[in-house]
């Protein structure tokens, strides 16, 4: 039995977009593939094409674009730090993408994959007959949060490490799409719903990350996981203050999407902290318990405003 | 269906692939490379590491069409015109390959790296090889390989893998004879092997807990194109059991399903996805019945509900109790001025073994014949016999090349009598494959556990009372489950001297994947207990708990309050060796609060004494054949499934005779050409086999000493057998080996000699009385250095030192194999390991959620070999492959409490439990500054 399946691999991001629009709905995108390729094994990625992007070589480039550094959203993680304006600049980044996956995993997985990574849950992220012995989740077209029973609502949990690194120094995204090209603040393509975390379109391709420049951030980054690799994030806190004192505070692990609390050097800190805790819908739905997780919270939020506010 | 071309180590493909098929699937099924390895099939464990343009990738999540015109480097491409790369001989010289499945990955992401970082220090290697999991070294002797691959050490001859000193073989650390064969993928474990015409066989597995099946309905299956049988429970209705006591298991469910994954059906089909398609159209009525998931709900009656299994004496699901008492606890306990008593509970783990379970079985003029990852090819054999209803001798169960096992491939599986059963109905080869998720759900693992352990002592240490109540969760089946019973209590009574000792242990079913023997079989979560409980005496009796320790250590040459005969005991040096290097005087309760020190003992038994089943045959027979060639072929049914079996055997022979590792051939494990070994379980092997294998070597001696000395006239204790050679003590006889071996054949003809194993009658003479019994036992002791974070109650493990008495390290290389890969699984349960499920539901079933410590989480680790000359094993050895496991848990556990205070009596450590306990000894301080 072989299967029909169908890849492709366009050389431009139009040319992806046109290949996208041929399949209609039913195609995904890959870049690292070190995602969508466990998702796919698992039953929870079933696209009929996989359009491969990995030969767009006009995504892979680091450039400044005025007062912006663009990062290609084909960069590959382990390749940040081989960029000296990212290495001087936005180190935060480089600390935060060293503690995605496995240093395998890195040498595969891209920037742009990275912040679209799919949201996780235990209770999702099994195989096809391990989820039909439960009972299909909202997650997978069922009718019921299996961790919380809820019916409305998917707590899947946002795990991408270098996404909160990136907004919490303002990053924004180039996107293409059918409709054609615009830029957002990374932090809007979060719906904050766990089945469709994202509101990009389908066709849509992230061309590149841009970093605000002369900012001169100072940042902070910490990862609550329980091996010191190829665990997904359990909490990450990113926090950034820049030369102005504008302070940024962004969670993931803890809520379908990134938790971003702002405020500048002179507010109350205790304050964030109680802003980040309600922000977090962070529920028991992996290997570390809701409750420690959002004790962590405050851990991780304080030592980072002890390091850049002291 | 597209066509790409690839280039593999050199040699161009074109391959027809779906679209969709993975680099690794292709490597390994269309270009029939199969030393990439499939771990995982989810990035999770390295082993399908390749080069992709000179990049690594991890194949099994490389989309094979991104490969299109690209070029690919594989493990067969490693070394060039017959010679290793520098790398490969580092690995082989380090002894940085045990079970060698983690191998060809561990090399591939070693050889990017050496190539890009000429100056690496050792904390980049970890760092490097963090995304390929290995769970037999503890990554010591690799991180080792690979640094002396970037830095050729200035002395090769000190490396440990040396060239025999003094002329001698055992006592010299030699790297495994097939350690060159696993280094370039070449060596075949289960899943590699290529027979033709095969069919695939898959199953259609119970997603249900606890239920009636009321009907299976194949007819849809039956109809897809490709399937050639399909079968259900009812063709293959006799039980079996690795313990003869517990045969309560059938190879598919038979009218009731009791965990879920347990397998309702089978489909042998011409392909792979043919077999799954039609598990997926096999239609099943279940009636689900209430089901039991904790150990007290299984205790305690259950009313009007169905029980697990029929055939339980009571109204439970109690599978066995055990209980034994010596002394007198009651006068021990009242008479005692310090006690210690905890309640502890440990989660289940399991194995994790690198290796999914595979099997290939065929039918043939000579009967069945089966290929599979097994510990226990003669355990395997009688169970296939028993099943199938085949005569022994029409059964032959070999064993190829096992990616670990660690007791997880220890008792004859379903899948196995399974493909054996199809492949004599459809009489064609049937092959299965596990997928890492199905080799969870088998489990077999660690028991979870609960007990309540007291220990009592004198005003000055001496104890004077022991007592344990444990429960211990079966799961569905009973497995080793009554050996497991009793070694969580028996093995409570040494290292140190308790004459008032009693325990009782209850075994229950519950509706979960049955646990069985894993590393340190019953005794680990026991032994954690009794040195917590000591760790706690010590500190009411203001004493250093190594010097507690010692104070109560059995002496050498003794029994014990159970009558085990306790022969050679290291346990003095081992602690004091550990004491001494981590300067647990200078620094033991001295270092600031967040950073401790902490100790742990144990022993283990050096194979059981008795085999499983009750029979008065040898444990184990080493035949010795040799001919014209003056080539040794040794034959054992000894499994060597990465401990160095095979090398052990040839080392003990090649001693004995006085020649050189390359005059031995070792073939091993084949039911049908090598005499019976029980297996490779209860560490018995070196002991056993190994014993075999020296007076086989013995009698073989003797042989050619007779027939020279029916030649030349000479007296047989003038005759010496070394260096290749038999000389006489004035030189005037000297043959080489050869010319010997022409004498002796000339004199009786080609020769064939034996030796066996058999243990000496032992113990008391009560009910009981063999658990735990060995001719031996081993000894060790652990020290670790932990800190703690008392904000995040987090805990980094930051050294162990570790010593352990093996009797005498036949090869030392591989004995410290055995204990870094001990020690990093006990690490491993300490800190991370679980088996997690919900509403009996696995929830945990891969390497991304199920934490093997990686290589950043393992710590130094310094290792110590103890010998004491064991005075019946082999050169004086005995185990070292689990005893090494028991004593680091609690030495972990022991540090927290010495960091922070906090006392764990729940495994694995959780860091909230930690940060609770921190919070909960700072609330009386607390409420003093409030007044």
């Amino acid at each position: 039995m072989s299967d029909n399946k169908k890849y492709l691999k366009p050389v431009s991001v139009h040319e992806a977009i046109t290949m996208s629009k041929v399949c209609g709905d039913d195609f995904r995108y890959i870049a690292g593939a070190t995602d969508v390729m466990v998702n796919r094994r698992q039953g929870n990625e079933e696209s009929f094409c996989l359009i491969d992007l990995c030969g767009i070589d006009e995504l892979k480039q680091v450039t400044v674009k005025e007062n912006y550094l663009s990062i290609g959203s084909l960069v590959r993680l382990d390749d940040l730090k081989k960029h000296a304006a990212i290495v001087k600049e936005f180190p935060v980044l480089i600390e935060a993408a060293e503690t995605v996956g496995s240093p395998l995993i890195r040498k595969s997985a891209t920037l742009g994959g990275n912040v679209l990574c799919e949201n996780r849950c235990i209770y999702y992220n099994q195989s096809e007959w391990w989820r039909d012995a439960v009972g299909y989740c909202l997650k997978c077209e069922g009718n019921i949060c299996i961790a919380t029973g809820s019916k409305k609502l998917c707590y899947s949990e946002f795990v991408s490490d270098t996404a909160p690194a990136l907004i919490s120094m303002d990053a924004e995204i180039e996107i293409a799409d059918h409709e054609g090209e615009r830029t957002l603040k990374l932090e809007d393509i979060y719906t904050g719903d766990g089945v469709c975390p994202r509101n990009l379109k389908k066709s849509a391709v992230i061309k590149s990350i841009l970093l605000p420049l002369q900012r001169e951030f100072h940042s902070s980054f910490h990862k609550l996981r329980q091996r010191q690799s190829l665990d997904f994030t359990s909490l990450t806190v990113a926090v950034s203050i820049d030369k102005n004192g504008k302070l940024k505070s962004v969670l993931g692990g803890v809520d379908p999407k990134p938790v971003v609390v702002e405020g500048n050097s002179d507010s109350n800190l205790e304050e964030i902290i109680k802003l980040a805790l309600k922000g977090s819908r962070a529920i028991d739905n992996e290997m570390f318990s809701r409750n420690y997780r959002r004790s962590m919270i405050s851990v991780f939020l304080k030592r980072s405003f002890e390091k850049l506010i002291g | 269906m597209r066509s790409i071309k690839i280039k593999v180590n050199g040699r161009q493909h074109e391959v027809l692939i779906d679209e969709h098929e993975t680099l690794a699937h292709v490597l390994r099924e269309k270009i029939e490379l199969t030393g990439t390895k499939i771990g995982c099939e989810q990035g999770s464990c390295g082993a399908c590491t390749v080069l992709l343009n000179d990049e690594p990738v991890l194949s099994c999540i490389t989309p094979a069409m991104r490969c299109d015109e690209l070029s690919v480097t594989t493990i067969e491409g490693v070394s060039e015109n017959g010679e290793l790369h520098l790398l490969q001989q580092k690995f082989v010289e380090k002894g940085a390959i045990q079970c060698g499945f983690c191998t060809p990955g561990m090399v591939m992401t070693s050889l990017d790296f050496v190539r890009k970082n000429p100056h690496a220090t050792v904390d980049e290697i970890k760092e490097a090889l963090s995304g390929n999991l290995c769970r037999c070294t503890g990554y010591k002797k690799i991180i080792e390989a690979v640094a002396e691959t970037i830095r050729p050490q200035q002395h090769p001859a000190e490396a440990n893998g040396s060239k025999p000193h003094n002329g001698r073989i055992v006592g010299t650390g030699m790297p495994y004879i097939e350690a060159a064969k696993k280094v370039q993928g070449k060596a075949e474990y289960a899943d590699d092997i290529r027979l033709k015409n095969v069919l695939h066989c898959s199953f259609l597995r119970s997603p249900y807990p606890h239920a009636k099946i009321e009907q299976i309905d194949t007819s849809a299956a039956a109809k897809l194109e490709g399937v050639k049988y399909i079968l259900t429970g009812v063709e293959l209705p006799e039980k079996f059991g690795v313990l003869p006591i517990s045969q309560d298991e059938t190879a598919l469910a038979i009218d009731k399903v009791r965990y879920i994954g347990e397998v309702v059906a089978a489909v042998a089909a011409e392909t792979e996805a043919i077999a799954k398609a039609a598990c997926n159209l096999i239609q099943v009525k279940y009636k689900p019945l209430k089901p039991f998931f904790e150990i007290d709900e299984s205790l305690n009656d259950i009313g009007t509900e169905e029980k697990i299994h029929e055939h339980v004496k009571f109204n439970n699901n109690v599978h066995k109790k055990a209980e034994l008492r010596f002394g007198n606890q009651e006068e021990g306990f009242q008479s005692a001025a310090f006690k210690s008593k905890m309640n502890f509970e440990f989660e289940g783990i399991t194995h994790g073994f690198t290796e999914p379970h595979a099997a290939t079985a065929y039918w043939d003029e000579n009967g069945l014949t089966i290929i599979t990852a097994t510990q226990v090819p003669h355990y395997l054999h009688r169970a296939l016999s028993k099943v199938l209803k085949l005569p022994l001798s029409r059964v032959r169960v070999i064993k190829p090349y096992v990616g670990g096992g660690f007791g997880g491939k220890s008792d004859p599986f379903p899948h196995e009598i399974i493909v054996s059963y199809l492949a004599i109905k459809t009489g064609r080869p049937v092959k299965v494959r596990f997928s890492r998720e199905e080799v969870f759900i088998s489990n077999h693992g660690r028991h979870p556990t609960k007990m309540t352990m007291e220990i009592a002592s004198d005003e000055t240490g001496n104890f004077r009372a022991l007592d344990a109540d444990i429960a211990i969760d079966g799961g569905a089946y009973g497995s080793f489950g009554v050996v497991t019973t009793y070694y969580n209590g028996v093995l409570l009574q040494a290292p140190y001297k308790v004459e008032n000792f009693g325990f009782k242990t209850f075994r229950v079913y519950t509706n979960k994947p049955q646990c069985g023997a894993m590393r340190g079989h019953g005794a680990v979560n026991s032994r954690f207990a009794i040195e917590t409980l000591i760790d706690d005496l010590a500190h009411q009796l203001k004493m250093d708990p190594c010097e507690l320790r010692l104070k109560n250590f059995m002496p050498s040459n003794t029994l014990t309050a159970g009558q085990y005969r306790i022969t050679s005991n290291g346990s003095r040096e081992s602690l004091l060796k550990v004491m001494e290097q981590s300067q647990w005087k200078e620094r033991y309760g001295k270092l600031p609060f967040g950073h401790g020190l902490g100790v742990g003992c144990g022993f283990f038994i050096s194979g059981s004494a008795l085999p499983i089943i009750r029979n008065e045959l040898p444990q184990s027979v080493v035949h010795l054949k040799v001919d014209f060639d003056g080539r040794v072929l040794v034959t054992s049914g000894a499994s060597d499934i990465g401990q160095g079996s095979d090398t052990m055997l040839a080392m003990i022979v090649a001693e004995v005779l006085g020649i050189s590792m390359d005059k031995i051939f070792v073939l091993a494990a084949d039911t049908l050409l090598t005499p019976v070994d029980l297996g490779s379980y209860s560490s018995r092997v070196t002991f056993m086999a190994g014993n075999a294998a020296k007076m086989a070597a013995e009698n073989l001696k003797k042989e050619i000493i007779n027939s020279v000395v029916a030649r030349k006239e000479i007296s047989a204790d003038e005759l010496n057998l070394a260096d290749d050679c038999v000389f006489s003590n004035d030189r005037k006889i000297e043959l080489t080996w050869n010319e010997a071996i022409d004498f002796t054949i000339a004199h009786r003809g080609a020769i064939n000699v034996s030796g066996k194993y058999i243990s000496p009658k032992l113990g008391g003479d009560f009910k009981g009385s063999g658990a735990g019994l060995s001719p031996s036992y081993s000894f060790g002791a652990v020290v670790t250095e932990v800190k703690v974070d008392p904000e995040t109650g987090a805990v980094k493990v930051l050294n162990i030192w570790g010593a352990h008495d093996c009797g005498k390290a036949i090869n030392p290389l591989a004995v410290e194999g055995q204990l870094e890969g001990s020690w990093h699984m006990g690490l491993g349960q300490a800190m991370s390991e679980q088996v997690k499920y919900f509403n009996g539901l696995l929830i945990n079933s891969n390497f991304l959620d199920y934490k093997i410590p990686t290589s950043l989480d393992t710590p130094p680790i310094h290792t110590n070999i103890i010998e004491t000359a064991d005075p019946e094993g082999p050169f004086g050895a005995k185990e070292c492959g689990e005893g090494a496991i028991h004593p680091i848990i609690p030495a972990v556990a022991n540090a927290v409490f010495d960091a922070v205070g906090a006392r764990i009596t729940k495994l694995p450590i959780s860091p909230e439990d930690v940060l609770q306990k921190i919070k909960n000894l700072s609330l009386p301080n607390a409420a003093q500054v409030n007044v």
